[in-house]
């Protein structure tokens, strides 16, 4: 994409048409913003403050040049601000509990929301109902309505039971038509088959696609689809439907009618056990580091590994040689992974071993020989030393973490 | 740690790729988990067919014998194990997360441990130890990551695949364990009234998300994806540039934490 | 005076040695009942001997020699000394036949006692080093006692002292020679060895001409599951069957398997050796104490200990011996065809696996996950059934499931599933089209054969995967069928027949050479140069096809150089017996050892005809010789014709579309 200034009569068009929904998005970022209490203020000068023209007279411009064509097409990626979805006395609620992992709505939950706006239809609400200290603000380009969150202590760590109250309270004060949850490992398929079971729902798990009030979910082992009419409570798969895209939400904070009533809990959340990522089994291991023929130097190695946070892997010849044991193999003949990302250094990649990364998703490589297999089938291949390159991986992962650090900081 | 009375509970699994009856995974880590704990005393109970011979790979396990729950096809195991638990001294009962057959919708530890009151723990890797009725129990995380519980008894846990591997099954060992029918009564699942099971189909991969309104935008972003997709190679660059092309793949991808 | 001793000595070791034969039996007895033909193995007992063992150790020439000399001269020795000295029948010519025996005897005893002056590391020590002096004892000490006899010395020449020589030498001989042949001495091997000659469990082997194929018997047997009372296998001594446990006595300890074994060679805990010896150990009770041979690598004598009723492999420590020195084993039969006293331990360690998998569920490595595989989806790799074809989607094969018979059935084996060994068949494929052979596949109805499961020990998966491809196979008709795994190919031919399946199997080499013999195929001159060729164990050893795949060879015009161990002596690529499914570690890998001996012959190419040979030697680090199956070599040179003609299928249909 050329960086060449470029007019866009229908961005031009689009700033002087006034009902399109674009509109406000095509207008100069601070024509126009929701003010403190929920307002949307305007600022009639700013678009009456014009430009100065090439003789230095001030100009005003209604044609929507300015504003349509002023942006350089090249870069979509400027915050577009969407129109704004407003639903003031919702005919029903759906009630999503996200999982915000790491505190921050994730792709999944972005999903989920996604689902539930196709629930909630042009006349219901969606509503988010989280746990714990907010640190995400994008609820409203999620897809959420109306925004409760659960605040305390209480839900601090692992709190099922807890969290369970809760939403109980929830299911009292706000009777949703639906329940919407990730089904995911990192909490949501837990605590929504805790709900189903608390509320005695039957809920629709896995469910991977929902039209015309029926819902398809995966079920046994993934070879047959269960097609029902959608249930009060859905426990969805990531990419169940598309997110949120063109829409933005009030994400208006709602209270508990009721406070939540908490018991002594069962189980208690000791904390976090240290995990040695080298211990992960290859299979469930997410990013693989996975060394070959070609690595010399295996204190490096296991030094990049740690630094990245990777797990180890090996090429059958890394552990024939005895520098990795036998249950870090990958391939048809040790461990089939399934990575998302698969870093193989110093691999010149055996039939055998193409085989066993064949789920993985974003495969890089790096090898000396620009003629093997591992580098034909990579998504990033890299030719060169080994050595070198992981030592410079392992500067640069370095400097991003102190970097990150003093960001934070 | 003996004298823990553990209870598991087993299903008949499908193999993921060819389909055929088998011991179902998870359900053999709740075995293998309980004969770590409670070695031959291990009670293993099954809802289903005294007759259906995959059973057997669970005796293969080392088992003297196994409960079944005598239940017609397709029937609701639930009232029937709630009934056969409650009568029961257990004070751990393991599963595991998922039916590998029917709906699978692995609701079955959460309506157990509702139904029976008890507490449940999910994705069980392992027992630390047992002391003055409560247990100190190491819970599976994604990613391999674990974390630690303390759980008062009786309780019921579910495992997933973070529990320990099952032993092999041996066919000695399967020939000779004894299936052990019980009668119980009959509960018919209503969900088959009203859902249909089907052949699974491929869900299409989601191709990157473009989050532009306009359909230029999308347009643009979709074949800017076609032109620039995949085998990138680099070739003769410094180790300083390949280390920053390999760490910007990482960072998208999001596994760099 | 000397007479009376000697006979006293002669009837004293005699008796003892008679009732150590009957103790000995008894031991042997202790096994489970095994049918033999009782008179007829006796029978045949001495032609077994002088003929069939001695090809084996005619491959000594030294050895051979030296043992024709002792052995022959002791018997006639022995026999004759008990006429001459135990019935005092002191006639002037059976002197002179003795004295001739014992001279001939002390000769080979000599060269026995060369042998003992630094043998090599193969053999054993301790009371074998003994052996050469107790037979210059034996034969002097009657050669002297029995000059009286010819007469060339006067009666009581030497008086008293001479005959106190005399009767401790030969005490000393009769003791080792008459006393210890039935109690357990190094001479114990003659004893139980004409015994085992006769009631052998496998009597085939003894056909004529020897070696030829006829003559082979490789097929593991079958365990009968319907006999609920039968152990699954062999957890003790006891579990063996009664000629099983005499067969172990037979070992002389020559150490010629040790020499041959591919996993001693690599350091992995296994010699065929101390395996028969530490049976013995069990079928007798005892400690490994006693032995003086090479031990397993990496795992010190004298820590195991075992008895008939005790658990041979105890899990942790101690036992008869570690489960890791069976799994050891790539069951490549160089122990077997190697052993001058004709001892299948491949048969035992088998057995002993199968107790292992079957009873303790106890297959180490990825073992347990890949007899799951076969049991949910009838290959190991546990892929789905139905992408067993997908290799060949775009070849439209004849499927038998179509057309219910044709000439030859193309048995296409598990490497259907693997991407390098596709290439091979589609090698083949193009091979049978262009000779136009009638054929036809199983498609998806195929099977794994079984053989991994059954040398994994799994004899139940085997024979539940043996019977459904039978029955899949007796619905068709066909002449022949055609493999290119000589794994299928041994397990098709020879050990289907147990459970009711006979069929005519050819390897494809075997094919390929008749096609080519017949004309059927007309080959250019191959590109290779510089080739040699690697034996699979399993076409070799086990079927004694070593020509046809070189004709074939030769027929595309390739000069093979020969690797100094090839043909019988072939060495195993280490991927037979689950080897690589159970992985034991050791100081090297046996394929690396083999494309070692690939090298050594300057060969830029090894032509092979097995799938896992193929991804043995492929798997071998770089730079390398390259590996080629037989069939891409002969697809290779083969000369299309110039106007092609369709197969009889895909030209029918072409006329359809044209009307």
């Amino acid at each position: 994409m050329s960086d060449i200034i470029r007019r866009d009569p229908r961005a031009e068009w689009i700033a002087r048409n006034r009902l399109h929904p674009l509109h406000a998005a095509m207008q100069k970022s601070d024509t126009r913003w929701m003010g403190p209490n929920g307002l949307i203020r305007k600022n009639p000068h700013a678009l009456a403050a014009g430009f100065v023209g090439p003789s230095g007279l001030k100009r005003i411009d209604r044609s929507g040049a300015e504003q349509g064509g002023g942006q350089k097409r090249s870069a979509p990626e400027t915050a577009v601000r969407l129109p704004l979805h407003l639903v003031e006395q919702p005919s029903h609620l759906v009630a999503v509990v996200p999982d915000m992992v790491g505190g921050r709505l994730g792709s999944h939950d972005r999903d989920v929301f996604g689902l539930a706006r196709q629930l909630a239809g042009a006349t219901g609400a969606v509503l988010a109902v989280v746990f714990g200290q907010l640190r995400e603000d994008a609820f409203d380009t999620a897809g959420a309505d109306r925004l409760l969150i659960l605040e305390g202590d209480a839900y601090d760590g692992y709190c099922p039971e807890q969290r369970l109250l809760a939403l109980r309270a929830v299911e009292s004060g706000f009777a949703p038509r639906h329940w919407l949850l990730p089904d995911s490992r990192s909490g949501g398929g837990e605590l929504g088959r805790r709900l189903a079971a608390s509320l005695g729902e039957r809920p629709a798990t896995r469910v991977w696609q929902m039209r015309d009030g029926f819902c398809s979910s995966r079920a046994g082992a993934g070879r047959e689809d269960l097609v029902q009419p959608t249930p009060r409570l859905v426990l969805a798969s990531a990419e169940c439907a598309e997110p949120v895209s063109d829409t933005r939400h009030e994400a208006r904070q709602v209270e508990l009618p009721a406070p939540v009533i908490s018991h002594l809990p069962r189980m208690e959340d000791l904390g976090a056990v240290a995990v040695d990522p080298s211990q992960i089994p290859l299979a469930e291991a997410e990013f693989i580091l996975s060394g070959g023929n070609g690595i010399t130097d295996w204190n490096l190695f296991h030094r990049a590994a740690a630094i990245l946070g990777a797990t180890e892997g090996a090429s059958r010849v890394a552990v024939d040689d005895g520098h990795m044991p036998r249950a870090r193999q990958v391939g048809a003949t040790g461990t089939w992974v399934t990575a998302r990302v698969y870093l193989a250094v110093g691999i010149s990649g055996a039939i055998q071993h193409l085989q066993g990364i064949g789920a993985c998703e974003k495969v890089i490589a790096v090898n000396l020989d620009p003629g093997c297999d591992m580098l034909k089938r990579a998504d990033l291949a890299v030719v060169g030393d080994s050595a070198a390159i992981l030592q410079a991986l392992i500067e640069r992962v370095a400097a991003h973490r102190q970097g990150g650090r003093r960001d934070a900081a | 740690m003996t004298d823990l009375h553990v209870v598991a509970l087993v299903s008949v699994g499908a193999h993921p790729t060819s389909g055929r009856p088998r011991r179902a995974e998870q359900d053999a880590r709740a075995v293998e988990l309980g004969l770590r704990l409670a070695g031959e005393q291990l009670q293993v109970v099954h809802a289903g067919d005294v007759a259906d011979e995959a059973l057997r790979a669970y005796l293969g396990m080392g088992l003297p014998r196994l409960t079944v729950l005598e239940q017609p096809p397709r029937a609701d195991a639930l009232p029937a194990l709630v009934e056969h638990l409650a009568n029961s001294p257990a004070q751990l009962v393991l599963t595991g997360s998922q039916a590998e057959t029917g709906e699978g919708s692995g609701m079955l530890p959460y309506l157990l441990a509702e139904r029976l009151g008890w507490p449940l723990v999910v994705g069980l890797a392992d027992i630390e130890s047992v002391e003055n009725g409560q247990a100190l129990v190491l819970q599976a995380l994604p990613r391999g990551q674990r974390r630690r519980l303390r759980v008062r008894l009786p309780f019921l846990a579910s495992v997933d695949n973070g529990a320990p591997a099952a032993r092999q099954s041996a066919f000695g060992p399967a020939r000779r364990g004894q299936l052990q029918a019980q009668e119980s009564a009959p509960a018919v699942d209503p969900l088959l009234s009203v859902a249909t099971l089907q052949p699974a189909r491929l869900r299409p991969k989601r191709l990157k998300v473009v989050s532009a309104g306009s359909a230029a935008e999308r347009m643009r972003a979709a074949t800017r994806k076609a032109t620039g997709g995949g085998g990138q190679t680099l070739e003769g660059v410094s180790p300083q540039a390949a280390a920053e092309a390999i760490f910007n793949v990482l960072l998208d991808e999001g596994v760099l934490r | 005076m000397l007479d009376t001793i000697l006979q006293i000595l002669l009837s004293a070791a005699l008796g003892l040695a008679v009732l150590g034969a009957v103790k000995r039996f008894s031991m042997w007895r202790r096994g489970r009942p095994a049918p033999v033909d009782w008179l007829g193995g006796l029978m045949k007992m001495p032609r077994r001997y002088l003929v069939d063992l001695h090809h084996v150790v005619e491959r000594d020439k030294y050895m051979s020699r030296t043992h024709v000399a002792t052995a022959g001269g002791f018997v006639l020795a022995a026999l004759l000394a008990v006429v001459v000295h135990g019935f005092g029948l002191h006639a002037r010519i059976l002197g002179f036949a003795l004295l001739a025996a014992t001279a001939l005897m002390f000769v080979g005893a000599l060269f026995v006692a060369r042998r003992r002056r630094n043998p090599p590391s193969r053999l054993s020590k301790g009371p074998w080093m003994r052996l050469p002096k107790s037979l210059l004892m034996f034969a002097a000490s009657f050669f002297l006692a029995t000059l009286p006899v010819a007469g060339i010395l006067p009666e009581g020449f030497g008086g008293w002292l001479m005959a106190v020589i005399l009767a401790v030498g030969v005490a000393w001989g009769v003791s080792e020679l008459f006393f210890g042949m039935a109690w357990g001495g190094p001479m114990k091997h003659a004893f139980a060895g004409a015994l085992h000659l006769a009631w052998h469990r496998r009597p085939e082997r003894f056909r004529a001409p020897h070696n030829a194929s006829a003559a082979r018997s490789s097929g593991l047997k079958a365990l009968d599951f319907e006999d609920i009372a039968a152990p699954l296998g062999v957890g003790k001594p006891r579990d063996f069957t009664w000629n099983q446990l005499l067969g172990f006595d037979a070992c002389v300890q020559c150490g010629r398997c040790e020499a041959m074994c591919p996993a001693f060679a690599a350091g992995q805990p296994l010699n065929p050796k101390k395996l028969i010896q530490d049976m013995v150990v069990g079928l007798a009770g005892g400690s490994d104490k006693a032995y003086f041979g090479s031990p397993y690598p990496g795992i010190p004598v004298g820590e195991h200990a075992g008895a008939p009723d005790q658990p041979i492999v105890v899990a942790g420590a101690g036992g008869l011996l570690e489960a890791d020195t069976l799994w050891s084993c790539t069951t490549c039969r160089a122990c077997v065809e190697e052993c001058p006293m004709m001892i299948e331990h491949v048969d035992a360690i088998v057995d002993m696996r199968r107790h292992l998998t079957l009873e303790k569920g106890a297959t180490p490595g990825k073992g347990a996950e890949v007899l799951d595989n076969l049991i949910a989806t009838d290959n190991p790799g546990g892929f789905a059934p139905g992408g067993r074809l997908n290799w060949a989607a775009d070849l439209d094969l004849p499927l038998m499931s179509e057309q219910h018979s044709a000439e030859v059935l193309f048995w296409v084996g598990d490497g259907a599933f693997d991407m390098r060994n596709q290439r091979s068949l589609r090698a083949f494929v193009k091979i049978l089209r262009a000779a136009h052979v009638d054929f036809a596949v199983l498609g998806l109805e195929e099977r794994d054969s079984g053989d991994l499961a059954r040398r994994l020990g799994d004899e139940a998966t085997f024979q539940t995967l043996a019977r459904r491809n039978i029955a899949t196979l007796s619905g068709y008709r066909f002449a022949r069928i055609v493999t290119c795994d000589p794994h299928s190919f041994h397990v098709l031919k020879n050990e289907y027949g147990a459970l009711g399946g006979h069929y005519e199997v050819m390897h494809h080499s075997t094919f390929i050479d008749e096609l080519v013999r017949h004309g059927a195929l007309r080959l250019g001159q191959s590109k290779a140069s510089r080739v040699t060729y690697h034996d699979p164990c399993y076409l070799g050893r086990y079927n004694g096809e070593y020509e046809a795949p070189r004709a074939v060879l030769k027929a595309t015009g390739i000069e093979v150089s020969e690797m100094q161990r090839s043909g019988f002596r072939s060495r195993c690529c280490g991927g037979g017996g689950g080897a690589p499914i159970t992985d034991i570690p050791g100081t090297q890998r046996i394929p690396d050892m083999r494309m070692a001996d690939i090298r050594e012959t300057g060969a830029e190419l090894v032509a092979v005809g097995c799938p896992q040979c193929t991804a043995m030697l492929e798997g071998v680090v770089g730079p390398r010789p390259e590996v080629k199956d037989i069939a891409e070599l002969v697809a290779e040179a083969l000369i299309e014709p110039d106007a092609p003609v369709k197969p009889s299928a895909p030209a029918a249909r072409e006329v359809a579309e044209v009307q």
